[in-house]
């Protein structure tokens, strides 16, 4: 279906992108060939590092017309292998477009390129008082662009809201290599099938987001943070609601139970307080005014105690908070550095966390597996990670087999969905009709067709056509 | 028994220093304060032993008003009782701290006196042994564990390369080093019991400093990293500019 990329063909895309910037030896390919998707490799026949928007929209026409698969890769941090090129072709990393073009401090904006850092862009915003929340935990090494076509989330999502929530307007490359431009710079604007939210979340299958303008709010001045010890796994999720019903407002609200913390201190080198406890919250207030954050960290105590936590820990400073949160942001990667794993990114209304946990928990041991949880308790987003532990292959293959779709079905009952915030991408897209109904499905497919007739960019992504 | 914990505020370690224009001091706009992390292990010893032998707690500090924040801080960790010893100027070098100290601890004639083994803004290292002579009594700093006998301390404390053991006879100063124990974060009901705890301020009585800063400097900046992108390849390049440029091999 697909063509290779002849010497011919190689010869057209070097006179877009300097060779410097076009790798093809092992071990590059060996580079590209992953992201942070369980154990999957699948190789690239190219790798090329664009720099401007024109060269993608030049090798978008090269690849169009050679039917040459492209996938777009950004940090490769991506949990549902979204980056991997399965189809080989080209890997078009966003690397180089790492420039932050402008912060208008007057509109509370920020224009970036795609492979501009995370972290990087948020520091910048935060040294003019400027606050862009949306932090995932790969904050370090993930890409804004990678963030927009996974309409990432992360801790703050529960007061700030995800990716989606932030963009005012996009550059975008499509297939063809046509330049579209999409959405405005203002707070608001209903002007037609909003496409901008359309490629928001697409993952790389519809268009190349090739530059973003942000809104942003004002930094909040303090911060505080609680840890919340419960020996009681059940009666700490169940607290999560109640912290919502008494009318709070944490800027996080982070569950973790004890394998979780337990593995992540193991991974830092460090003991933290009340970690043989069953499960924890890590509960963030920010704000301007000190005194508010510190009562409102005081009721959220008062409500654990109703459900018997056994201890409330506080941070302060800076670097204190820092240290709470590193153990929260060490918990996905430690855990995934246990034994081979499955994750899921189960996500629920907050009230029916309980109800999920425990369902996993039962399904968990019905089919002699381990599985340990943890993630955004406050916005409903549990994530599970299955380990293999001692099973065999053939063990491994038939139980998750088994009990993964379990999961899903109970999520989906349950009123949630498969993927809070990591995307369907490869590994979630023989689920997808648990989640979502197979007419939509086709609508899905039918919108991917117009943006991409030949089915070159991503494919092999969220569904097969 | 009674123990006194001294304690010192400095900037943040995540926070960025700026020189004041005077280029003798820092710019404290922007800047927020901690209690000296290694005053923590100081805190949690004297907390530890108090709860296992009971003892009347004190934390001191020398500097200005917002120097209560550490003993804040010290309260929040479980000492019982404060004090200020209040100067107007921050202008004072370690002999006036340890001046100030020895006078405000002689009055309580404690058996031990803990500090943290430096503070971490001027990394003198100097006022714990400042105060053991002030007072006539043994000090002894960076010490990683501690043993308790009936009015003998067994000390360990880290020497180049190793370790030496010492024992000392109390009252004593001990300047604590990371590794001797982990400071407790407070919880919300120590929180709530400090926020009752009082702090008795006093004025300053010593102001000769011994020594006087003429400048302060930033470390000079350190370049920007450079990235080798091709694997093995990049080896050869990487050997050149390590003999070349940054002239270390
Ligand atoms: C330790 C760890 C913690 C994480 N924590 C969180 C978290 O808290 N919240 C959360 O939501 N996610 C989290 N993730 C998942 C991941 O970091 C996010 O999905 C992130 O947004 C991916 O960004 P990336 O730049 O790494 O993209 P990649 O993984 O490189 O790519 C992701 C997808 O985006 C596409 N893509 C990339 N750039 C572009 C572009 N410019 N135009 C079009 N398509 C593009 C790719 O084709 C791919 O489909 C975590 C991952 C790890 C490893």
């Amino acid at each position: 279906m697909y063509k290779s990329i002849t010497g011919k063909i190689f010869e057209e895309l070097k006179h877009v992108t300097d060779k410097e910037y076009i790798l093809t030896d092992e071990y590059n390919k060996d580079i590209y060939s992953k992201d942070n998707t369980e154990d999957l490799k699948y190789y690239p026949d190219v790798i090329i590092r664009p720099g401007s928007t024109s060269e993608i929209s030049k090798i978008l026409k090269i690849a169009n017309f050679y039917k040459i698969p492209v996938t777009p890769r950004g940090g490769g941090t991506g949990l549902s292998g979204g980056s991997l090129p399965v189809f080989g072709g080209i890997c078009l990393s966003l690397e180089r477009m790492n420039k932050i073009l402008e912060i208008d401090e007057n509109n509370f904006q920020i224009t970036a390129e795609p492979g501009v850092i995370t972290e990087v862009l948020q520091s910048e915003c935060e040294k003019r008082g400027l606050f862009y929340p949306v932090d995932p935990a790969s904050k370090g090494s993930c890409f804004i662009g990678g963030n927009l076509a996974e309409s990432s989330g992360g801790p703050r999502a529960v007061k700030y809201g995800t990716t989606k929530d932030y963009v005012l307007s996009i550059e975008v490359v499509l297939p063809s290599g046509e330049i579209l431009n999409l959405g405005t710079n203002t707070l608001k604007n209903v002007s037609g099938y909003n496409l901008t939210q359309l490629i928001i979340g697409s993952e790389g299958t519809l268009g190349i987001i090739t530059r973003i303008t942000l809104r942003l709010t004002a930094l909040p001045k303090f911060r505080k943070v609680a840890l919340i010890a419960y020996d009681d796994i059940y009666k700490c999720i169940s607290s999560v609601a109640e912290i919502f019903k008494q009318g709070l407002i944490p800027s996080a609200l982070e569950f973790m139970e004890r394998d979780a913390i337990k593995t992540a201190e193991e991974h830092l080198s460090k003991v933290y307080p009340n970690s043989d406890a069953e499960a924890q919250l890590l509960v963030e207030f920010d704000g301007n005014n000190e005194e508010v954050i510190f009562a409102d960290i005081e009721k959220c105590a008062l409500i654990s105690e109703k459900y018997d936590a056994a201890d409330v820990i506080m941070a302060e400073d800076t670097s204190k908070i820092e240290e709470i949160w590193s153990l929260r942001r060490a918990v996905g990667e430690s855990v995934k550095n246990i034994s081979v794993y499955m994750e899921e990114d189960t996500v629920v209304p907050r009230f029916r966390l309980p109800d999920l946990l425990i369902g996993v928990k039962e399904i968990c041991t019905m089919y002699g597996i381990r599985a340990i949880c943890y993630g955004h308790a406050g916005d409903g987003n549990l994530h599970i990670n299955i380990l293999k532990d001692g099973l065999s292959d053939d063990e491994w293959e038939f139980k998750t087999a088994k009990a993964i779709p379990e999961i899903f079905k109970l999520t989906v009952r349950l009123g949630g969905s498969i993927s809070g915030e990591h995307g369907i991408g490869l590994t979630q897209k023989k689920y997808l009709n648990i989640a979502v109904q197979e007419k939509v499905i086709l609508l899905m497919k039918e919108i991917k067709k117009i943006f991409d007739p030949n089915n070159i960019l991503n494919p092999g992504k969220i569904f097969d056509l | 028994m009674k123990i006194v914990v001294c304690v010192s505020l400095v900037p943040d370690s995540t926070t960025k220093i700026k020189i004041s224009d005077d280029g003798k001091s820092i710019d404290e706009s922007g800047v927020t304060f901690i209690i000296n992390p290694y005053d923590e292990y100081a805190v949690e010893e004297s907390v530890q032993l108090k709860e296992k032998k009971g003892a009347e707690t004190y934390a001191i500090s020398f500097g200005t008003q917002k120097h209560k924040e550490a003993i804040k801080k010290a309260f929040q960790m479980g000492i019982d009782k404060g004090i200020l010893i209040q100067t107007e100027s921050d202008n004072y070098d370690s002999y006036t701290v340890a001046k100030n100290l020895a006078e405000a601890i002689k009055e309580i004639n404690p058996d031990i006196i803990f500090f943290g083994k430096q503070s971490i803004d001027f990394d003198g290292l100097t006022v714990p042994g400042m105060v053991g002579e002030l007072l006539g009594i043994p000090s002894v700093n960076v010490v990683t564990k501690i043993e308790y006998g009936d009015n003998l301390l067994t000390l360990e404390r880290e020497i180049e390369g190793g370790k030496e053991v010492i024992t000392t006879s109390i009252p004593a100063v001990i300047g604590t080093q990371k590794g001797l124990n982990t400071p407790r974060y407070p919880n919300l009901k120590s929180i709530m019991a400090s926020k009752s705890k009082p702090i008795d301020e006093k004025k300053a009585t010593y102001s000769g400093n011994a020594t006087n800063v003429t400048e302060m400097k930033l470390p000079e900046s350190k370049g920007k990293g450079k990235i080798l992108t091709e694997g093995v390849k990049s080896v050869p390049e990487l050997v050149n500019l390590l003999r070349n440029e940054a002239k270390v091999i």
